[in-house]
């Protein structure tokens, strides 16, 4: 009995004063994921990878736009969009206290202006992505950079110059 | 004299094929191996219960469950995989496969010979519409009484998963089964909220004054469909993240054995470090579980104090599993070919100073648990199950472990950072009763403290995950995993689109709960909370029971408080107070 009374007193007291005082999380703890809509080009990478489908990505009625968008209310903090992401554009933060109102304050979305191809004017992906594909490729130049104004042409169009071109090829290969 | 031949070294489990081929000349139709430890023979239809039940009995077998599979689409038939773990001579996994004609349905049953069978083969019903012929209880185990007869949700042509049938009655049908020999008994029921528990289960108590007779229990209210969600929605990599989600206590065990299963049957090699990650994050996870229970085994012995300093301890293993994983619960960490963090300098120190106080601390309150006057008398010959029910039934984990069967996946069929420890066996103690239960946790929950220990200064450094294999559909395997309640088993086939094809995941207390009855019989009503407590299902708080008399047709119903109390004090019996 005394052992007890003893264990009662060292223990102390073993509350915290939370929801009245901040509750710290450690580092690396899972809390909700935040976007940066400027660093990211909308690759999609995110949407693919995200177990619960939390993140999707959705080109509007019109095909000007696709949509980002990530509802809390899915998400399972796993972190997955964080690892998969190529520009470290999401991030989870330590932040968990994510109750709201109303449902649709769960959801965040960010649209982002599509490209259309130069030649058939299909929407083929999104702005952001080409011109980071572009800058890459200019920065590496010589080889790399060879097709850069290929860029500028969805892959349908794209597989049918290659087509051509090859068709080309074999054609003069054949004579020679 | 006979050449030599080629490969003399017998493959793992070779020796239980060639006795079953010996025993029954020609039953072997095929016979393959899966993972090095994983064999998996084909019989004919009507040698199953003759086979499995050789293998078990006859061989040392036990018996996790049974996989129905819809295998229409691959071979126009369906077919069952009885899993049997051998633990005796040549220990690993065989895997008896029959197949089952899809106009007929029907096979024969192997309850009759092996009762572990029951509740894989009830299920086998619900879900493919597959008849055991011979099964003595054919009731329904899964699905609800409002279900439509002649829909099986997992037949591959069955159903959308979104879509739910309207519900073809109002009223409960599901009849209890009564298997004791008084005949003037008073049924309590109780649930489908129940005493221990936050989850749902229906109890029907038969009882004599005081004592229990017999009991029956249905449970299953909350059955989520993940199996169906996996092969339909997910791809195979996500469900890692579902299987973490089974259990609100020991998920990680289920995403590990998923993920493993998929992993043997695909051949991946993970690496070592992976592999030690893996188990001491599995240790972490039996860490909190055994506090819990450890402190609920207080609550019940009237021992309150008890209960809220193993609660607050229990909290340090929490911070630990934070610390490591990002998350108290949940952990995520899983994915096919590794784990996705690893574990730092920074952390490895931390975590050692952890498990140093949670040794420290945790064995002032056991002392203490023990000592108290009320443990002995209200844990000591309480819930007695038989050694002999054991074996026919194959619970697992330190149910099975408290009736001197020292089962544990982690020493009979060593897997991931296992495979290292020094100087460590199954525990096991042979009281049969939830002392005994008891003790086995609070020996493992020291056991686990030293092998994170182990595990720590053992993990040799290298990549945590690798991505180096092929992915060939169609290909099935086992995972396994010892969870804080005993092991979990998970059965995976991927299919041609990146998805399930079949996933199949035992808990623990799935093999635990056919033994429950034999637990109560014998004990007063008093003792059903600590009974079912002492098996720590995988669920817990009721909230109220309700007690009827079927002879004078009175009912009484009981709040959870009233149940919980008597179960404490013992004395003043709330079926004794007027309207019982």
């Amino acid at each position: 009995m005394f052992k007890l009374f003893k264990e009662i007193r060292n223990a102390g007291n073993a509350t915290t004063g939370y929801p009245f005082e901040p509750l710290e999380m450690p580092e690396g703890f899972r809390g909700k994921p935040e976007h940066n809509e400027t660093l990211c080009i909308a690759c999609g990478a995110c949407a693919i990878a995200c177990p619960p489908n939390a993140i999707t990505m959705e080109l509007s009625q019109d095909q000007e736009y696709m949509t980002w968008d990530i509802s809390y209310g899915r998400c399972i903090f796993c972190g997955r969009c964080q690892e998969v992401c190529p520009l470290f554009a999401i991030k989870l933060t330590t932040d968990f206290e994510l109750a709201v109102m109303s449902k649709d304050d769960l959801r965040e979305s960010c649209a982002y202006e599509v490209a259309h191809c130069e030649r058939c004017g299909k929407p083929y992906a999104v702005a952001k992505e080409v011109d980071y594909a572009r800058r890459i490729l200019a920065r590496e130049g010589g080889l790399a950079a060879a097709d850069i104004e290929k860029l500028d042409l969805c892959l349908d169009c794209r597989r049918a110059d290659d087509a051509v071109a090859f068709q080309k090829q074999s054609c003069e290969g054949g004579r020679a | 004299m006979v050449a030599a031949k080629k490969n003399t070294a017998l493959r793992v489990c070779e020796t239980h094929v060639q006795a079953v081929r010996n025993t029954f000349p020609g039953a072997v139709l095929d016979a393959t191996w899966q993972a090095e430890d994983q064999v998996t023979i084909t019989v004919p239809t009507d040698m199953l219960p003759d086979v499995v039940e050789f293998l078990y009995y006859g061989r040392g077998g036990w018996l996790p469950n049974m996989v129905a599979n819809d295998e229409r689409p691959l071979n126009g038939n369906y077919a069952l995989y009885y899993l049997l773990s051998m633990e005796e001579e040549d220990p690993g996994f065989v895997t008896v496969r029959v197949e089952v004609d899809p106009y007929a349905m029907e096979y024969p049953s192997v309850t009759p010979r092996v009762p572990a069978c029951v509740w894989s083969e009830r299920e086998a019903y619900d879900m493919f519409g597959l008849r055991a012929v011979g099964l003595p209880d054919q009731r329904r185990l899964v699905l609800p009484d409002d279900w439509p007869d002649g829909l099986f949700p997992l037949q591959k042509d069955a159903m959308d998963y979104r879509k739910r049938p309207a519900p073809v009655t109002d009223v409960e049908n599901y009849s209890f089964l009564y298997e004791g020999n008084a005949e003037e008994t008073t049924q309590v029921p109780m649930g489908p909220l129940h005493i221990t528990s936050d989850e749902p289960g229906h109890f029907r108590l038969f009882v004599d004054g005081e004592d229990i007779i017999d009991a029956d229990y249905r449970l299953f209210y909350v059955h989520r469909g993940m199996e169906k969600v996996a092969e339909s929605r997910l791809d195979y990599d996500a469900v890692t993240f579902l299987a973490d989600r089974i259990c609100g206590i020991c998920g990680n065990a289920h995403s590990v054995a998923y993920a493993e299963a998929v992993e043997h049957a695909q051949g991946i090699e993970v690496p070592i470090r992976a592999q030690y990650i893996r188990a001491i994050l599995l240790e972490v996870e039996r860490l909190h579980s055994h506090l819990l229970n450890l402190g609920l085994v207080c609550h019940y012995c009237g021992f309150d104090t008890g209960f809220q300093h193993f609660f607050r301890v229990r909290e340090k293993a929490m911070d630990l599993a934070v610390l490591l994983t990002g998350a108290r619960k949940t952990y995520g960490l899983n994915l096919i070919g590794g784990v996705r963090r690893d574990i730092l300098d920074k952390q490895k120190i931390a975590t050692m100073s952890y498990v140093r106080e949670l040794r420290n601390d945790v064995e002032a309150l056991v002392d203490m648990l023990v000592s108290t006057a009320n443990f002995e008398s209200r844990t000591a010959g309480i819930g007695r199950l038989d050694p002999a029910v054991a074996r026919d039934y194959s619970p697992v984990g330190p149910c099975v472990r408290g009736s001197g069967i020292a089962r544990d996946v982690r020493f009979d069929h060593p897997f991931d950072g296992y495979k290292y420890l020094t100087g460590l066996k199954a525990r096991s103690h042979d009281g049969c009763d939830v002392q005994s239960r008891t003790l086995v946790r609070v020996e493992e929950f020291m056991d686990s403290l030293t092998m994170i220990e182990q595990m720590l200064d053992g993990a040799p450094g290298g990549p945590i995950r690798t991505e180096d294999w092929q992915y060939t559909p169609h290909k099935y395997a086992l995972g396994y995993t010892e969870a804080p309640r005993g092991e979990d088993m998970h059965w995976a086939q991927v299919g041609d689109n990146q998805k399930c094809y079949r996933w199949r995941a035992k808990a623990a207390t799935y093999s635990n709960w056919p033994i429950l009855r034999y637990m109560f019989r014998g004990n007063t009503v008093a003792d059903a909370a600590i009974i079912v407590g002492s098996m720590d299902p995988c669920y817990s708080c009721t909230d109220r029971v309700t007690i009827v008399d079927v002879n004078k047709k009175t009912s009484k119903i009981l709040t959870k408080d009233q149940l919980e109390d008597y179960c404490s004090r013992r004395t003043h019996s709330p079926l004794m107070e007027k309207g019982a």
